[in-house]
């Protein structure tokens, strides 16, 4: 992804210039290592602020809801999928959007590579498969491979499913991915175990809402959360409540999910919520054949129905 | 709590077109049955959002029970068939973040079918019953620090 | 103020020693991040941090606090009247928080602590904490307390600072609280001569920041300018309105509260609020004036850089720990927007607008 920038910054440029689009969405440099801050340009002069790298982990479909403009968007495989979510859910229009595709060979988490060195990270530099790291006292290099976030290892979809143009030729899609792996090892505990991990997993949560926020697919008007007649969910830190926001929110995204990995990304302390929206599309694909954001012409999986859907679990 | 005594409660979401009448029936048939449901009557089971659900356990429900129209017999013509949907996910989802298999239940029964009514709410219970009383998915109140 | 030097092998004893009269609080490991926490019988704060991942704001505000209690029972002599929760307020004392952190505790209070409005659930929770810091020599890249009106040693708000010299700590008393903790705690080795120690530890530890924020014109300009400055489209396009920046601040102070029934028992309690989301603002007719996104990150850095700085002339309501740097999800940075609204001068705004 190393040439891509370049690349972005000629097609922003020549999109602002003959003025087929009024605003580009991307992303510009960050203030800290390992970190890039979504951003829009809407004139030739501030195309050279725009950047891309492993860090552009933000999913850009977020920044579309219900905008008014012509705008130009870059999409990656999964960000392209929202947006293919977002055009079906009537959240912009076809026709308002360039989409700029961006295949993509994986974002870096950011988390794991502060856990594998010590002392702060200064300042990274990649190459197509290598992070370097800096620390005060020393360099480590690592193959990107090896620091992926856990979605873009697992990702199947790393080419945009619907794009205008291409930043660059389509990349390699992975194949054999066992993608539901840690899903099934909590499918396979007893039923107290089960509630003991998730009490553990969603212990350090501070309802920020973060995951929430972060999703490009969370645009209700009103969340539940704040919903107060009736008040579904108490707004303190009772264990419940933080269960229940989370169980409501994954749930929200059954079927239209793509695991970009915005939720997890977000979170400020490292809670791993991906593993409540992956069960939810492992159960889509298993029990409807359905994958999200693939195709304009399809409905959610929880907006159609097939007379002969499972029902075993029916009196 | 002696467990020989103890009596669950059950809140039940019927849908107005068929189940609430089968247990209208079942009682009008003078049909025994356990008294333990508290049955809240909707629109149809596509109304029953999980939300509703949810809400129940916290409150202290110790089983959920959600009955519906047969598919193909929805008065609203596919409300239950949508509905069957988000239940298949909703029930995987609560089961796989540690509620006990036998807390929550999904039954069609249509208003000719009391006898149905009466075996299924038998079931029902028996199952909540063999679990004993909800304390995970409760909500407790707050203590002072 | 004394001096006093504590051998690290008389370190444990002491806080067992402490821990039999106060409730002790200090930075814990859960996972891979650093939690102030109360510390078990026998358990030590674990001081080899960097800066803690949430402030101990939570200390004196907790995230959750019952305030009232009551019964909806009528069968009850005293149903329907509020009484006042029973809370702990023992003693209590909090080690190894950085200097920051107990500055924003001090500007927190002048919220929670005016001449009118006294709000006795904080101050009783303030008031029964001895505040114990440890100055800070490793400050990390995000950090800029030197230019927020702080510093690595910065005494403001602490009953004791310590600092660790190797071998042993150096504690400097400030207060009677920090004396009586140190009294409980059996420290007393005076050793007025390392007072030079204090000054050249803090030269080393201020001459190691990299980070800094000019905040020299918030003052002087005019408020409707800088919230009609064209920038802040720009600043809230990435936000994503979460609270962790709120969150994790360790002088954001808004709460909310809210009544919690369970059958016949009830609670009013206060739980962090945030700027941040839109329900913070919305009217009970539906409306809601801060509606946008940009108008609601406008409010979060104008309060902290402008309102806050007109109301108190104390300088800007950060303390430069640099937490929201780091954990903003979308890299929204306020040492970028200070510097924005610092050198904002209004004839930029009009050039502007043309």
């Amino acid at each position: 992804m190393s040439g891509y920038t370049e690349k972005m910054r000629e097609i922003a440029g020549r999109l602002l210039g003959d003025c087929s689009v009024q605003m580009v969405i991307g992303f510009r440099k960050g203030t800290l290592p390992m970190m890039n801050e979504p951003c829009f340009v809407t004139n030739p002069e501030q195309v050279p602020s725009l950047v891309w790298d492993s860090n552009c982990g933000i999913n850009l479909a977020n920044y579309l809801t219900n905008r008014k403009e012509k705008i130009a968007v870059f999409a990656k495989g999964c960000d392209s999928r929202n947006i293919v979510n977002h055009i079906v859910e009537n959240k912009i229009k076809r026709d308002q959007l360039h989409i700029v595709g961006v295949p993509c060979t994986g974002m870096i988490d950011k988390r794991k590579i502060t856990g594998m060195v010590n002392g702060e990270i200064l300042e990274t530099t990649e190459t197509e498969d290598t992070i370097k790291v800096r620390t005060a006292e020393a360099e480590t290099l690592f193959d990107k491979r090896e620091v992926l976030q856990q979605n873009c290892a697992l990702c199947i979809h790393r080419n945009p499913v619907i794009f205008d143009e291409m930043v660059a030729d389509p990349v390699a899609e992975q194949t054999d991915i066992d993608r539901y792996a840690d899903v099934r090892k909590i499918e396979e505990m007893d039923s107290k175990e089960k509630w003991q991990f998730f009490d553990d997993l969603l212990s350090p949560c501070i309802r920020c809402y973060a995951c929430r926020n972060a999703c490009p697919l969370c645009y209700c008007p009103t969340c539940f959360v704040d919903e107060s007649k009736p008040q579904w969910v108490g707004k303190g830190q009772d264990p419940i409540d933080v269960r229940t926001f989370h169980f409501l929110r994954a749930y929200h995204c059954a079927g239209r999910c793509t695991d970009c990995g915005a939720c997890q990304r977000a979170c400020p302390v490292g809670i791993d919520m991906r593993l409540l929206t992956r069960k939810l599309e492992k159960d889509c694909q298993e029990q409807f054949g359905w994958e999200a954001g693939l195709s304009l012409d399809q409905r959610p999986a929880l907006d159609v129905y097939q007379t002969n859907d499972p029902e075993a679990f029916i009196k | 709590m002696n467990n020989n005594s103890w009596e669950p409660k059950i809140v039940s979401f019927f849908c107005n077109w068929c189940t609430y009448g089968a247990a209208d029936l079942a009682g009008v048939s003078r049909f025994e049955h356990p008294p333990n449901t508290r049955v809240i009557r909707v629109p149809c089971s596509g109304r029953v959002s999980p939300k509703f659900i949810l809400a129940a356990f916290m409150n202290g429900a110790d089983g959920v029970w959600v009955s519906g129209c047969h598919p193909g017999d929805c008065h609203y013509i596919e409300g239950n068939l949508y509905a069957r949907r988000r239940f298949t996910l909703l029930k995987n989802q609560l089961e796989y973040m540690g509620v006990e298999p036998g807390r929550l239940h999904f039954s069609w029964i249509s208003s000719a079918e009391a006898s149905k009514y009466v075996q299924v709410i038998t079931e029902v219970i028996d199952a909540v019953k063999a679990l004993g009383p909800n304390t995970r998915f409760v909500k407790h109140q707050a203590k002072v620090a | 103020m004394t001096l006093l030097t504590i051998d690290k092998q008389n370190w444990t004893q002491g806080l067992a020693a402490a821990a039999d009269h106060y409730r002790l609080f200090g930075p814990v490991k859960e996972k891979d991040q650093h939690r102030f926490k109360a510390l078990e019988k026998g358990q030590l704060p674990d001081l080899d941090l960097v800066n803690t991942r949430l402030s101990p704001k939570d200390l004196v505000f907790p995230q959750s606090e019952i305030m009232l209690t009551y019964s909806l029972d009528e069968s009850r002599e005293d149903h329907h009247i509020m009484k006042e929760a029973h809370t702990d307020h023992a003693p209590r004392a909090v080690v190894g928080m950085r200097p920051c952190d107990a500055r924003a505790i001090q500007l927190v209070k002048l919220n929670f602590d005016t001449p009118d409005v006294k709000d006795p659930y904080w101050l009783k929770a303030y008031e029964a904490t001895t505040f114990i810091g440890m100055a800070c020599d490793t400050p990390l890249s995000t950090c800029f307390c030197t230019s927020a009106g702080c510093g690595p040693y910065n005494a403001e708000g602490l009953d004791i600072l310590m600092m660790d010299r190797g071998g042993t700590y150096l504690a400097k008393i400030f207060t009677e609280k920090g004396k009586a903790f140190a009294d409980t705690a059996g420290w007393n080795q005076a050793t007025p001569e390392a007072a030079e120690a204090f000054v050249a530890a803090k030269e080393a530890a201020e001459a190691k920041m990299v980070s800094t924020i000019s905040t020299d014109n918030l003052a002087d300009t005019d408020l409707l300018d800088l919230h009609g400055a064209p920038f802040w489209d720009d600043i809230a396009f990435a936000c994503l309105n979460c609270g962790t920046c709120t969150f994790t601040c360790p002088t954001c102070w808004c709460f909310d509260i809210q009544d919690e029934v369970q059958g016949k028992s009830g609670v009013r309690m206060k739980n962090w609020d945030s700027c941040m989301f839109p329900i913070f603002t919305v009217h009970t007719t539906g409306h809601n004036p801060r509606d946008t996104k940009t108008q609601r990150v406008r409010q979060r850095f104008m309060h902290k850089l402008k309102y806050f700085v007109d109301k108190y002339q104390t300088g800007i309501m950060c303390v430069g720990c640099g937490r929201c740097v780091r954990q903003c999800p979308v890299n929204i940075d306020i040492r970028r927007v200070c510097e924005l609204m610092n050198s904002f001068k209004p004839a930029d705004a009009c050039v502007a607008q043309g």
